[in-house]
This record gives C-alpha cells, structure tokens and sequence, in this order.
C-alpha cells in the first residue's frame, strides 16, 4: 500500500465520534418528519467535512477523494439525514471544476437520471429550462448545480435555489428528493474542466452510493449481531440458532463485500478514472444490499419491521441508494459489455487489473 | 474482522505475468480440457514442471526445497493456474495443506524426507479426516492406533479419501489413545501413512458420474513407525484443525466455474448468445472481483503473522456457495440441452459443473460448519 492510498487515520476517528454524537434515533427520525436537519448539518459542516477533496484554493477542506468517501462512509453507517455527497464530492466538485465559487450553505445537484432539463447559451450566460426530478434536498439547498451536456461542451449551472420552484417529495427513507423545476434561469456560462462530462458525473454519483451503502450494511450487520445476541427464545439468545447464524454470517459476508469494493474503488478513483471499479462497487453493493437487508430483516423479527427501533434507518436508506446512480441493469450492462469487448482470453485479466487493462 | 483492501506490487505482478506466460506456452487456450478448480486431473509431468519454476510448496522454506515465498505469491500461482483450468491435482493436497503441517509440527527427519520431495513435485498426498461414522463431527473418529514396539497398530476406516488410488501418502487422524470423561478431542494424533503400507486396502467409490475420484481405505493390522507421528501425541485435534485453516478462503474457493465461464465466453462471439450473456457477464465479473479482494486481503493477512480464521471461513462460505450461484445462472440463461459429451466443450464443462459442484459446498467441511465457525467471531456494534 502507498501513501496516497491511505485515509486519514484523524478523519475516520473525528468523523465517527462527531456523527454518533449528533446521529441519535431520533434526531435521523425528527429529519425524516421535517425534511430536514439544520442541527446535524450545522454540526457536521463547522469540521469542514463536506468539503474534504476540494482544493483550499477552491473554497474546499483539502485532503483526498478517499478521506472524502470514509467519510461518506461514516454518514452511510450513522444513516445521517444530510446531504454530505451532493455538497461535497458531487455538486462542490462540479463547481470546482467550472471555477465557480463555493456557496458555505448546502448545495446540491440534480443527477442525471430521468430529468429533462435543458441549457442553452447566449454570449456569456446560459438558460436553463425544465424539471428536475428526485433532486436530494433541494428544498434546503443554497444552491442547485445542473450539468449540461450543450454542443460538446459540459456546461455547469449554478444556480440559486431561490429562482426555483421546489415540489417537495422523498425516497423510500424519508430522505428530501424533490422535484425541481427551472423557468428560464439565466445564471454566467461556466465550463467544465477537460475530463468532467455528464458520464464521470455519473460515475462519481455512482462512487459516492457505493460509500455510503457500504457504511449502512456494515452497521445493519452489527446492529443485527447485536440484537440477536440479547433477545431470548427458548431460554437462550436466538443468535445462538443455527437458522440465525446463517442470516448473521451472510449479512456480515455482504458487509464486508460491499466495503472491500467500496474501498477498492475509493483507491482507483483517487488514482484514475476508476471507471471498471466504480462500475462493479456500485452493482456489487446494490447487490449486497439486497441480500443482506433480507437477512438483516429476518433476525430481527417484527422488531424490525418498528418505526421505533432502527433498523430501517439503514434498510430503507439502502434500497433506496440502491437505485439512485446506477441501478444492478444498468451497470451489469454496462460491464458486461466490457467483458464481452474484452474476449474469452482477456476476461480474467479483466477481473484482476480492472481499469489499468482497460487503458 | 477486518478485510483491508490490498493490491498486488510490481514483483508480485511480474509473477502473475510469468505464470500467464508459462501457462499460454504450456497449455495454449483450446489445446487441453480445462479442469474444475481444484478438483482436478492429476498430471505429474505438470507438477514437475510447476515445481522446476519455483511453484510448488512455494511458501515452504528454502532449506527444505521450498521458495521462501509468501502467502500472496501462492495466491497468484493457484490462481492463475485454477482460472486457467490447470491439472494441478497432482500436487494439490501437498502444497494447500500438508507441507505446511510437516513444517509446522513435524520432526526435522520428516522434514528432511517429505518436503524436498513435496516441493519437486514428486510426491501426492490424500487427506485421511473422514470416516463412516465422523463426518461433520470430527472428533469422534474412531479408527485406532494401537502401540506396538518402535510404532502403531492402526485398525479402521477412512472414507471419501480424494484420491487415495493415486497418492502416495496421507496424514490420518487417529485416535491414539481411547477417548476418556468424553473429552473426544484429546488422545488424538495425526500420522504419516503411506498408501503403499501392507495391510492397507484401497476400494474406490465410484463418484455420482461414475468417475474414480474418492475411495474407501481399510486399515487391517496395518504397521506405522513412530516416525511417522507428526507432532505430540494427543495434540492431534490441535493440529487438525490448523491444517484445516490452510483449506481455507484461497481461490479454489470461489474460481471453479471460472473456465466455464471463459469458455462461453469464447463460444459465444459473434453468435447471437452474445447479446444474451453480456448483462450476466457484468454481474459475474463484478462479483469475482469483490470476491477475489477479499480472498486476496487473507492472504496478504497471513503474510503479516496473523491466523485469520474468522475471515477465511466467511469466504469460504461465501465462495462455495456464489461458485454454485454461477452454475444455476447459466443453467437459467443458456437454452440448450448439455451433456457430458456434447460437442461444444462449454456445454460438457456446464455438465460437469452442474453434476459435480453439490460437492463444493461439503468438502473440507459443510457450510453449515462454517457458519457455526465463522458466526462465534462476528462482533455486534462497537460498545
Ligand atoms: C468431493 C468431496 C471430496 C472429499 N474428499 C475428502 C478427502 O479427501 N478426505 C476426507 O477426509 N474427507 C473428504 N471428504 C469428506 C468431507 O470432509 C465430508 O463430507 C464433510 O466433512 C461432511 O461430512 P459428511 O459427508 O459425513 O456429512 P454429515 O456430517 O453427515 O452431514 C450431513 C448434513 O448434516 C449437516 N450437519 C451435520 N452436523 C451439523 C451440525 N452440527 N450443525 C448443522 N448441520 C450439521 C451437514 O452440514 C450436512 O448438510 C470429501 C467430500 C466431498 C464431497
């Protein structure tokens, strides 16, 4: 292992201490009531950690990609009702990378899923027009960045979320994505620097997922380890069942599964465009995701199917995230091509070297 | 448990491309029938020439013949040789599992006398764990060692013994002294037999293809030298399962689908299958890479001392089970009628993977075992 494929020993301890402190069962419940968490965010912004990765000269925290997805991560696994991804290492990113300033409140940015927005450019400014669908948090967003694919150009719109109109709407966890909708915005033309396009934005959407879903399943995994190991059934903890320990071991299985390829990715995209490993984190964590909510589920009883204890923090966040970037269809076909490009003879190599056989 | 993710450095590179380079020369794609993983043909003059390179008992120490290399490096050769469909079968069992217990716990005599010949590539051993009635529960072997001057009398039966027609020796364990307050597993030792030993009879039981691959072996006043003891007396149960540990985790774990998987692959160009398999060709090459970098951080865990137990037999579990997940897939996908001698060797290998991997997820210990194992080491949430 080299030195620029380490995180930050200091930012995984911070992170941790400082989001079990602000990430209690209910304030993740009263989020979900309210759409939002002003106190969770407010705490979690003053450290800087939403901006990890972004160059100090940008208006950033500095620090590497990889100490950014630990701690996306980390949000993962406290199932922090925050929108750490989209102000960080996707909507500050594009701003970054178009030059353009750094809002201090929360930013946002529409994915490129099924939305149908459309810029067009006029001298120095550009129009955005159209409707934004599942939006994360735009209803709290400072600002709401929209990449543009307009003439081979990938132009960057940063927007005020004060000249749109925000239909408030939610995941299946409770998490704010709105619907948005652009009248004729006009906001100063910004490009994007060579190599940001629509698909790295999708890739990168795509790593950030793989982060936080891997921090959720290995906590749903110890959570239900836990759980198991308290609650008696025939006079003994029901973890001690052989019918259980499948559920726990399979579940710490796809834990440990979706962060290896979590991390692995991590340290490719630090690297490179990372664009195989991403591809693969993001389809082997919806995958395991999958998996082990249904095991997860099951050792939990009817406990688990409670607003009151947290398992569905995680799961609900989980198959939800499971869909957002990249769902198992679109990337299964999108490296199975890849494979089938490669040939019979080049397949394994494939599967160690990954990218650097694709370059 | 922790998997820390690792990656191969240049050295270890330059060695996957120099056994990618033997193997292309030695057996160049479309010139031999691609084996099973480990369960595979047993060809001599191939462990000779893996072990001229360096690649047998690789991990061994150089004094006695080995390469002084380490866990990683193994894992590069099994590997490449397992995706390849290689005839490793000869040298198996030796270079997993026993040269690492006669280096461990054996006398330096043994020593001497088996690893130089394991790390040639001349010698073949079988396990001897099973018996009719200890299967899962191993410790209530009953196969007995009886004193004699200078050695043991042994008298019982071992069963499913792999290869046991073709091999030159086997480390049995026995029970050395009768079992005492039902504390089954003291007074047990693990032995050096040789296969050859008078007394001992070697029935096959013939595989559910009719193939001859395990066998039946009888013990009837068969004679073993005290030599031939490895390690303590009664330290047996000890010993065993440190050698299962080695069993563990590596790439014949999760790799014995691969070749059919390649194969299809090959078929498959340029006909309208392709179109067909490309979404499941994403989904299997996602998962053996995930798959693989856990596989992978064992090993590297192992070269820093540690025994990772826990880890290896979550991967087993876990790599049995996807290799048997790949085989139904492409039992779903493919549309056709395989059989064992079809034309296509995509379609005869499918057969085989279909027939012979119910297996995959019993030897070396059932996934139900495992998980017992591997549960007892899951930790809860951080107090
Ligand atoms: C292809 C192949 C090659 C083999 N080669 C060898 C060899 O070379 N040498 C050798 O010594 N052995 C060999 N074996 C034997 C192998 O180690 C045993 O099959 C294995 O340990 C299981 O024992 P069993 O078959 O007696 O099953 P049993 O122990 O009878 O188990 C039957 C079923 O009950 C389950 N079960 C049993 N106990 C428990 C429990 N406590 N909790 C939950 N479930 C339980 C098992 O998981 C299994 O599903 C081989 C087996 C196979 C399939």
């Amino acid at each position: 292992m080299t030195e620029d494929s380490l995180v930050d020993p200091l930012v995984t301890e911070t992170a941790h201490r400082l989001l079990s402190e602000i990430c209690d069962h209910e304030s993740i419940q009263a989020a979900e009531a309210t759409g939002q968490a002003p106190e969770i965010w407010n705490a979690f912004a003053e450290t800087g950690f939403p901006w990890i990765s972004i160059d100090e000269d940008a208006g950033g925290s500095g620090g590497s990609l990889l100490d950014a997805l630990e701690v996306l991560r980390l949000v993962g696994y406290h199932a922090a009702p925050i929108p750490a991804a989209e102000t960080g290492i996707l909507g500050g990113w594009l701003l970054a990378n178009s030059s353009q300033e750094l809002p201090d409140g929360i930013t946002t940015v529409v994915p490129n899923g099924r939305e149908n927005v459309t810029g067009s450019v006029s001298g120095d400014e550009v129009t955005v027009t159209g409707r934004a669908l599942r939006v994360p948090w735009a209803r709290v967003a400072e600002r709401i960045v929209v990449p543009l694919s307009i003439e081979d150009q990938t132009v960057i719109a940063s927007i005020d979320s004060a000249q749109c109109a925000i239909e408030p709407m939610t995941n299946m966890a409770g998490e704010p994505r709105d619907t948005v909708t652009f009248e004729n915005v006009q906001v100063p033309l910004a490009i994007a620097a060579p190599g940001i396009d629509l698909e790295a934005f999708r890739f990168r959407g795509a790593l950030s997922r793989a982060a936080l879903m891997a921090g959720a399943i290995e906590k749903m995994s110890q959570l239900t380890v836990s759980y198991t190991n308290d609650r008696v059934q025939f006079g003994r903890p029901v973890a001690k069942f052989q019918a259980v320990q499948q559920h726990l071991v399979w579940g710490a299985q796809d834990a440990a599964l979706a962060r290896m390829v979590a991390e692995t990715a991590a340290r490719e995209a630090a690297r490179g465009t990372a664009q195989f490993e991403i591809a693969a984190a993001k389809l082997v964590a919806n995958q395991a995701a999958a998996r082990a909510t249904k095991a997860c589920h099951q050792a939990h009883g009817a406990m688990g199917m409670t607003q009151e204890y947290p398992l569905h923090h995680l799961s609900r966040r989980l198959w939800s995230w499971r869909k957002e970037y990249g769902s198992d269809a679109e990337w299964s076909s999108w490296l199975g091509k890849i494979a089938v490009a490669q040939g019979a003879d080049q397949l394994y190599p494939l599967v160690t070297g990954g990218s650097a056989v694709l370059n | 448990m922790r998997f820390t993710p690792t990656e191969l450095t240049e050295a270890e590179l330059r060695l996957q491309q120099e056994v990618r380079e033997f193997l292309a020369e030695e057996l160049p794609p479309g010139s031999h029938e691609p084996c099973l993983g480990m369960a595979a043909r047993k060809d001599k003059d191939f462990s000779l020439k893996m072990a001229e390179r360096g690649w047998v008992g690789m991990a061994l120490p150089k004094e006695w013949g080995g390469s002084d290399r380490t866990a990683v490096d193994r894992f590069i050769v099994v590997e490449e040789m397992l995706r390849w469909g290689a005839p490793v079968g000869h040298h198996w069992v030796a270079d997993r599992q026993t040269g690492n217990v006669i280096l461990k716990f054996g006398t330096e005599e043994q020593r001497e006398r088996f690893l130089p010949s394991i790390c040639r590539g001349e010698l073949g051993f079988s396990i001897g764990m099973s018996e009719p009635d200890s299967g899962s529960d191993l410790a209530s072997v009953s196969t007995k060692a009886e004193r004699a001057s200078d050695g043991w009398i042994i008298n019982g039966t071992k069963i499913w013994t792999s290869g046991a027609h073709e091999n030159d020796w086997f480390v049995c364990l026995l029970r050395t002294s009768p079992m005492e307050d039902g504390n089954k597993h003291a007074g047990l030792s693990q032995l050096l037999i040789d296969l050859k030993s008078p007394g001992l009879e070697i029935s096959p039981i013939p595989f559910l293809d009719g193939s001859h691959h395990f066998n039946e072996v009888t013990f009837n006043e068969v004679f073993v030298p005290d030599t031939n003891v490895v390690g303590d007396l009664g330290m047996g149960w000890h010993q065993n399962t440190t050698e299962m540990a080695y069993e563990r985790g590596g790439p014949d774990r999760w790799l014995s689908p691969f070749s059919t998987v390649e194969q299809l692959l090959r078929e498959a160009h340029g006909t309208e299958l392709e179109n067909a398999v490309t979404e499941l060709f994403g989904e299997l090459i996602a998962r053996w890479w995930g798959i693989r970098n856990l596989s992978l951080s064992v090993a590297r865990l192992i070269d820093t001392g540690e025994a990772p137990s826990v880890e290896s037999s979550l991967v087993k579990e876990m790599g049995t089970r996807y290799e048997q997940e790949v085989v139904e897939k492409l039992v779903h996908l493919i549309d056709l009628e395989y059989s064992p001698d079809s034309e296509s060797l995509f379609e005869r290998l499918l057969s085989q993977c279909v027939v012979t991997f119910p297996g995959n997820t019993i030897r070396g210990g059932t996934i139900e075992i495992l998980r017992s194992v591997a549960s007892k080491g899951l930790k809860g949430l951080p107090a």
